[in-house]
């Protein structure tokens, strides 16, 4: 049932969902994550398939190439969203949130209509760093549990404090000495790299990228991971990224009805745990049992 | 005489329409306890609100020891050791006092990111300190065995000395304090009058008090100012703003 191509799909859902959830630590709606996710996507596609430099006429992909692909687009990401996020995060709330889908339109529009990004029909033939789905498992867990790590660290530091103070009150925190527009922009960029790294995977994983990776739809479906899986921690969107994605495939026996199952969890989730999955009387509950 | 403290010059503020403060001179001298006075609506948290970097003024200066901080946002005036409580509470609701307390520390909780992100031992041994320093300032206000709770919880006067404990968390130098005592009975605004003073005495504090409760601000206070519709009507000791006519008048009302 659960076979490594499906676990990758999952992982990825688990990084996405993480990738919204950053801002939202910090109250920020941002729905940008497949706009990076996209751009990652198609830089390493481009980078794969037109760089012979890095392998790619090889029968094995070089996982170095990988490594080499993710570095560029984590600076490329990290550029575009310190630039981005500077300007779109003085908006507030759902003013936010529309402008970051604009921000994902934009750039789907763009590589639509561009030959050269891959335009309507896609970029096909990305080589392949690993023979078995396995591999891709492997690799993207690895990923997952960095950015898990980093997250915790994170939250248990001054700067995730920091953040969870400006997510309750804005005005307040900014009283208490803290850089809002920055802190703000931190979790921002944070949030864009892990989607342009998510999209690297997805690319070589897909074996072909084009626009429709990155589109309004992906904005909801990520979004759902971390409405469905709670925004308090980092366990909350990593849960709901890995049942959301498994969900419709494990509930394939059933035919045409998973998709009304499916729509029923997404619908019923929220109203019987508004907080999500992980939410804070099951952290509170979590915590006090550990002495 | 030494350069105050805090000191403003003319400032005022005018929202469309409506003139909110207009030509506020006020000096606090470094060890005061400032009381402004007045009745509602006379600009008393505007005045706060510009001060700390909330609402810009539309006229005149505010000095921080005798440089202009206008123009400055909330968040870097906080960083020159200037902190301040909200009447109608503002607390971080989801995190618990403890956690209140140390984002109230975030100006000395810096540390190299990377000691901050691999969790060193000088990191753990900081984060430590903070901790039981955040233990030590809510013991102070008489609530440390609620460090673990969330501050949503709490009761309304364990709230008001929350948010004092997360303002002196920030180490200030001026103190702002917004209807400390609003909500808290007799009694309780009786141990607030000596915990204000003994805070005081122990931080080196300069306090710059809003409260309506007029007998705890004339025992209290050293000097006082009295606002009414958004002017300063009388400035000075208890007992001078006491018999001030013009304060005898926006309080009881005058005769015409």
């Amino acid at each position: 049932m659960v076979d490594a191509t499906l676990l990758t799909q999952m992982v990825i859902g688990a990084l996405l969902g993480l990738s919204v959830y950053l801002p939202l630590r910090c109250g920020q709606l941002s729905l940008a994550t497949p706009g990076f996710y996209a751009i990652g996507g198609t830089l390493a596609a481009l980078l794969s398939t037109r760089v012979n430099a890095l392998g790619g006429s090889e029968p094995s992909y070089p996982i170095s190439s990988v490594l080499l692909e993710m570095a560029l687009t984590g600076a490329l990401c990290g550029v575009l969203a310190s630039g981005i996020g500077a300007v779109v995060l003085r908006l507030r709330g759902v003013y936010l949130a529309i402008a970051t889908i604009a921000l994902v339109e934009i750039l789907r529009v763009t590589t639509l209509n561009q030959e050269a990004l891959g335009g309507a029909v896609g970029i096909f033939g990305i080589p392949q760093p690993f023979d078995d789905p396995a591999g891709y498992a492997l690799f993207g867990a690895g990923l997952l549990a960095v950015i898990c790590w980093l997250c915790d660290r994170l939250e248990r530091n001054r700067l995730g404090r920091a953040m969870a103070a400006i997510r309750d009150d804005e005005l307040a925190a900014a009283c208490q000495g803290i850089d809002t527009e920055r802190s703000k922009l931190v979790a921002f960029v944070l949030s864009a790299v892990v989607a342009g790294l998510t999209g690297v995977i997805s690319a070589h994983f897909f074996n072909s990228w084009n626009a429709r990776l990155g589109n309004f739809d992906a904005s909801i479906t990520t979004l759902a991971f971390v409405v469905f899986g709670g925004s308090r921690t980092w366990a909350g969107p990593v849960l709901g990224g890995l049942v959301l994605t498994a969900l419709p495939e494990l509930l394939r026996p059933i035919g045409d009805l998973r998709l009304i199952v499916f729509g029923l969890v997404i619908l019923v989730g929220p109203l019987l745990l508004p907080q999500g999955l992980v939410n804070p009387s099951l952290i509170g509950w979590l915590t006090q049992r550990r002495p | 005489m030494s350069t105050p403290l805090l000191e403003t010059r003319n400032l005022g503020v005018r929202f469309g329409g409506l003139q909110a403060l207009e030509g506020i001179d006020l000096q606090v001298h470094r060890g005061e306890i400032f009381g402004l006075l007045g009745p509602n609506g006379a600009g008393k948290t505007t005045l706060f609100n510009l001060i700390s970097g909330i609402t810009p003024a539309s006229s005149g200066e505010v000095l921080w020891r005798g440089g202009s901080i206008g123009g400055l946002d909330a968040n870097r005036i906080a960083r020159l050791g200037l902190a301040r409580t909200f009447q109608n509470l503002r607390l971080f609701s989801s995190l618990n006092c403890r956690d209140n307390v140390l984002v109230g520390m975030h100006r000395q909780a810096r540390l190299p990111w990377a000691a901050a992100l691999l969790g060193t031992p000088l990191a753990q041994r900081r984060q430590r300190e903070l901790k039981d320093r955040a233990q030590e300032l809510l013991a102070l206000l008489a609530i440390g065995h609620l460090a673990e709770q969330n501050a949503a919880g709490l009761s309304y006067g364990d709230r008001r000395r929350l948010e004092i404990a997360r303002a002196l968390a920030n180490s200030p130098e001026l103190l702002l304090l917004d209807e400390p005592a609003a909500g808290m009975n007799p009694g309780e605004k009786d141990q607030l009058r000596d915990l204000i003073r003994r805070l005081r005495d122990r931080f080196d504090l300069t306090i710059l008090i809003i409260e309506h409760h007029v007998p705890l601000m004339l025992g209290l206070c050293d000097r006082l100012a009295v606002l009414n519709f958004g002017r300063r009507i009388a400035l000075g000791s208890a007992d001078e703003v006491r018999q001030d006519p013009a304060v005898i008048e926006a309080y009881l009302g005058g005769s015409r």
